[in-house]
């Protein structure tokens, strides 16, 4: 329980802390509104959690997956006018629907093993090492990434950001697919041999950029091309914008 | 090559919402153990899992393998398409039980059958 709870902790937690840290280093918050973010988020994640047994019932038991498609694809866009507009507004939107995804998931497996006396101390340890793990990795990525704007620009920033964003449309098709809302197309690669997304490097890498294992043709070409759209429309940012920020 | 990958992608998106019948298989959750726990189903097909959580946790299907990921709750029934899938093993677990919910899809040339361990 102790290893489960770890792992849970890091796979729900780190791909929030992740956008929480790319967007902050892209244009930095308020601390009061990344605090409103936060409060909102979690408040979200529960409702969201409290419904979501209800909703999975919807359209055929297909409900869950629809509203996480919609999520996906709000964190998407909220990043991409974050990164043209530097918006709080757009910032608050994709930090609280991140938030609603994938705390709604922990919320749920907290919530349902805490009661249990036995496994009890296990979570509570295993949870704790998790947020300190998935705290320390987001104060190492807030500097590394920091310096790397400081010493190359915001590019490099907004490459990751990038890629980060197209890999909640990947989960969007995954969930598509998972519905039968899509076809699923050949797998083009497999490096399950080469790293696995079970593997420790594995979910980091997943979770930074979406790494997957077995992408199918159609994930590869969502990937490249939102990544590739969100960093050509990025490039309209006015010169005197880019230059303020670095 | 080009030609190939642009054609499969205009048919994905053809594809879509063209639900033809699956073949459904019936996965039951009791006791964080998945009933039956080997699923043999044909390759290059779709197929339809319908799981059952009968226990009072909620538990969540994943699978690094397949891609897919989907909370089941409990006493509720769940739906999940795989496939069509090459020739393999694809493993799934629960993720909130990972030690003992375990199974594993076969796709087979000669597929259609359950086994229980």
């Amino acid at each position: 329980m102790l290893i489960t709870s770890l792992v849970m902790s890091l796979n729900q937690l780190l791909p929030v802390a992740i956008l929480l840290v790319l967007l902050q280093v892209l244009d930095k918050q308020y601390t009061r509104k990344v605090l409103l973010a936060l409060i909102i988020g979690t408040v979200m994640s529960f409702l969201y959690m409290q419904s979501a047994s209800w909703v999975s019932q919807w359209f055929d038991h297909q409900g869950l997956e629809y509203s996480q498609i919609g999520l996906c694809i709000i964190i998407f866009f909220a990043a991409l006018v974050f990164a043209i507009k530097q918006k709080a507004v757009a910032f608050c939107i994709a930090i609280i629907s991140a938030m609603t995804l994938y705390l709604s998931h922990y919320i749920i497996y907290l919530t349902s093993f805490w009661q249990n006396s036995e496994v009890g101390q296990s979570l509570f340890i295993g949870t704790f090492l998790g947020i300190g793990i998935c705290l320390s990795f987001s104060i190492l990525l807030y500097f590394l990434m920091t310096s790397i704007k400081y010493r190359f620009g915001v590019k490099p920033l907004l490459i990751l950001l990038a890629l980060n964003s197209a890999a909640k449309l990947l989960v969007a098709l995954d969930l598509a697919s998972q519905v039968d809302l899509i076809a699923n197309t050949a797998t083009v690669w497999d490096l399950r041999d080469l790293l696995t997304e079970n593997s420790e490097l594995g979910r980091v890498l997943r979770a930074l950029i979406g790494y997957e294992a077995t992408p199918n043709l159609l994930s590869v070409l969502t990937y490249s091309i939102s990544s590739a759209l969100f960093l050509f429309l990025c490039s309209f940012i006015p010169t005197s914008l880019t230059k303020e920020r670095v | 090559m080009t030609k190939r990958l642009f054609n499969q992608f205009i048919c994905c998106l053809l594809f879509l919402s063209f639900n033809a019948a699956s073949k459904e298989y019936l996965i039951i959750l009791k006791d964080h153990l998945f009933y039956p726990s080997q699923i043999i189903i044909p390759t290059n097909q779709k197929v339809k899992l319908l799981i059952e959580n009968q226990d009072s946790t909620p538990e969540e299907f994943d699978s690094f393998d397949l891609n897919r990921e989907k909370v089941l709750y409990p006493n509720r029934k769940s739906i999940i398409y795989i496939g069509p899938l090459s020739k393999g093993r694809y493993d799934f677990f629960g993720e909130f039980s990972p030690n003992t919910a375990r199974g594993v899809v076969i796709a087979t040339d000669k597929g259609d059958q359950n086994v229980d361990n």
